[in-house]
């Protein structure tokens, strides 16, 4: 899910010319004081179906809220996926039926239909400058 | 049922626009079902078992009417059932929506039964007791502005059974994990996980024990025909969980076991495609057979299968097998669901009536070797909540409890019936018209079978006030041996449990 940082700063070279964004991420609701937050940050619908994240972040939990920073991106329509890896093996852990059994989470706190939020409500529009998003886990 | 749906949306429509219905505008003031209930209250007194519980909870001891407590009969009767219809002035739709609201009755000798209620702190009720407004679809209703559903535990209301389980007592629910709450006090802990990789997984609210103590249970993923099974050991830890393939995805809330078998009814209300509310995932499919299928304790992978005329069921009273295989089986069954995909509905309206068809009777089922089958019904009324006497789970027994009513009575249940399986003839007492019935659960005092006491409440909608009755298992039609009446009237519930003092 994580780009090599190299390929990141070509394509973001030229959306430079046009003004840059950059995203901050406030989650809270972390229910579980440890283990690691897993985020990746899609700009298409077909990338969000097709799960091909155009940058992650895995970042340890500290506490029951938590920062992430993504930028600097052209500006456009951008979607989160998130989840609490909680006993830190690298995977969204299920249960027997396929159903998540780690905490996860869409941005704009979008919720699924029992299966993962769709690109058109989770996607959100990032302008020039500095973005704020908010997302909570529940 | 689409005639009924449609009806439903109709009236809604006429009652108050467009408002009220299902979707994504937040509720104007006038939900129209909510003003359909409070305009019915005054005039419907049944309503009182449909209506809010205060969220806090109730308190109280109840008053003796007749009797007196039967020695030996100590213990606490342990009920759910939903409680909490509307927030911010917008109703339920569906009675199965409310949220679980587990009470307790504490019987002990010389002194009058205690009762307390709380509703089960599922992270659903944490979350819109907070907000103050329903967040999340419930089974078979979409409230304004909810906001989708992460999985199944997401909307579980914990709202429909009871167990002890080592000392623990678990709500339970239908589509999702058993909570946790503490005997004493009904405050509640959390999900009840039994494995890696189970957390999460559906919990059926009908458990059986078998005699050694051993616990089976199953859960339904009806979108893609599977069931998970569960055997527990006495002592609450998992002995086995695994998913069955090949169940057809026709909604099933309740099973039976034999000495070597897991019993199936797959009634006729079938999966058809996943819709939010998930009661609408749900369509009446007559063209198809019912199916029965028996699943081998032992080994999972090894079934029988049976084809059955088309019907629906909520509830199995018992089942046993023979040695050659054959199954006999009896259980409350209907000609069609449109109790639980009409009915349900309207009751939460302020509307009762009666579909002669939807009600359920007290059938009898033999399942032979090689598919054949015979079924008969008891055709002297309508019967729900068949209780047995547990200690005969599984095994050859010839008495059903259940509660009982005759066509014409809209508001429901009024008489405590035992039936013996064996001749059909019944023992019957019925309460006033002005009361309505709960399940009757047999609590064992003497050896034999069905020596000892039913236990059940009661809505009195005349003096508004929920009742408890005792009386003996073996003489039924003598009527109750005690009876009390709390200060206040609880919503109806669904199923009990009794812990013996």
């Amino acid at each position: 899910m994580i780009l090599p940082a190299f390929i990141l700063s070509a394509v973001l070279s030229s959306a430079m010319a046009d003004g840059t964004a950059s995203i901050t991420v406030t989650v809270d609701g972390i229910e579980i004081g440890s283990g690691h937050l897993v985020v990746g940050l899609y700009d298409s619908a077909e990338g969000w179906d097709g799960e091909t994240a155009i940058d992650g972040r895995r970042v340890a939990v500290t506490g029951d809220v938590a920062e992430i920073e993504f930028g600097p991106l052209p500006a456009g329509r951008y979607g989160i996926k998130m989840y609490h890896d909680v006993d830190d093996d690298g995977q969204l852990d299920t249960n027997l039926m396929g159903i998540p059994s780690e905490p996860f989470a869409f941005s704009n706190n979008a919720m699924g239909r029992f299966g993962p939020a769709a690109w058109p409500d989770a996607s959100f529009a990032v302008d020039a400058g500095e973005n704020a998003h908010a997302m909570s886990f529940r | 049922m689409f005639a009924n749906r449609r009806e439903m949306i109709a009236l809604m429509t006429a009652a108050g626009g467009m408002a009220g219905l299902p979707g994504p505008a937040r509720a104007e003031p006038g939900d129209p079902v909510f003003e359909a209930f409070e305009a019915a209250r005054p005039e419907q007194p049944w309503t009182l078992g449909y209506a809010d519980a205060p969220a806090a909870g109730l308190d109280g001891v109840a008053q003796r009417l007749t009797g007196r407590l039967p020695e030996g009969l100590e213990g606490v009767l342990y009920r759910n059932g939903p409680g909490r219809f509307s927030r911010e002035n917008w109703r339920y739709r569906h009675w199965f929506d409310g949220d679980g609201l587990v009470q307790s009755w504490h019987l002990e000798a010389g002194e009058a039964p205690v009762h307390a209620a709380r509703f089960v702190e599922t992270r659903k009720w944490r979350r819109e007791e907070a907000a103050g407004r329903f967040l999340v679809p419930a089974f078979g209703s979409a409230p304004p502005d909810e906001e989708g559903l992460s999985g199944p535990d997401g909307m579980n209301a914990a709202n429909t059974s009871v167990m002890m389980l080592d000392g623990d007592l678990l709500a339970l629910w239908e589509g999702g994990s058993a909570w946790q709450l503490d005997p004493d006090t009904l405050q509640s802990d959390g999900p009840r996980v039994w494995g890696d990789g189970l957390a999460g997984l559906p919990f059926s609210a009908h458990p059986k024990v078998d005699p050694d103590g051993t616990v089976w249970n199953f859960g339904q993923d009806a979108a893609r025909n599977a069931l998970v099974l569960w055997q527990i050991a006495p002592d609450g830890s998992l002995r086995r969980a695994d998913m069955v393939g090949d169940v057809p995805g026709g909604m099933i809330h309740d099973f039976a076991v034999t000495e070597r078998s897991l019993v199936f009814l797959v009634g006729n209300l079938r999966f058809e495609r996943m819709r939010l509310p998930y009661l609408e995932s749900f369509r009446w499919d007559g063209s198809r057979p019912m199916r029965a299928i028996a699943i081998d304790k032992a080994d999972w992978s090894q079934r029988r299968t049976w084809d059955l005329p088309p019907g629906f069921l909520f509830h199995v009273g018992g089942a046993w097998e023979r040695t050659d295989g054959t199954i006999c089986l009896d259980a409350a069954m209907s000609g069609d669901a449109r109790f639980a995909i009409g009915g349900a509905y309207d009751v939460m309206r302020g509307v009762a009536r009666e579909e002669t068809v939807s009600q359920a009777r007290l059938h009898r089922l033999v399942l032979y070797p090689g598919g054949r089958s015979e079924q008969s019904v008891f055709d002297d009324g309508y019967a729900e909540f068949p209780q047995v006497d547990m200690r005969l789970t599984g095994l050859e027994r010839r008495y059903t409890w259940h509660v009982g009513w005759q066509p014409g009575q809209i508001q429901g249940p009024t008489d405590i019936v035992r039936r013996d399986l064996v001749s059909g003839a019944t023992q019957r007492f019925s309460h006033d018209a002005d009361v309505i019935v709960e399940e009757p659960l047999f609590v064992p005092a003497g050896p034999a079978e069905g020596e000892g006491w039913l236990v059940h409440t009661a809505l009195n909608t005349r003096a508004a006030a929920t009742e408890l009755h005792v009386l003996d298992a073996r003489n039924v039609g003598d009527g109750p041996v005690a009876s009390w009446r709390l200060p206040y009237a609880c919503p109806l519930g669904f199923h009990g449990c009794w812990r013996p003092a």
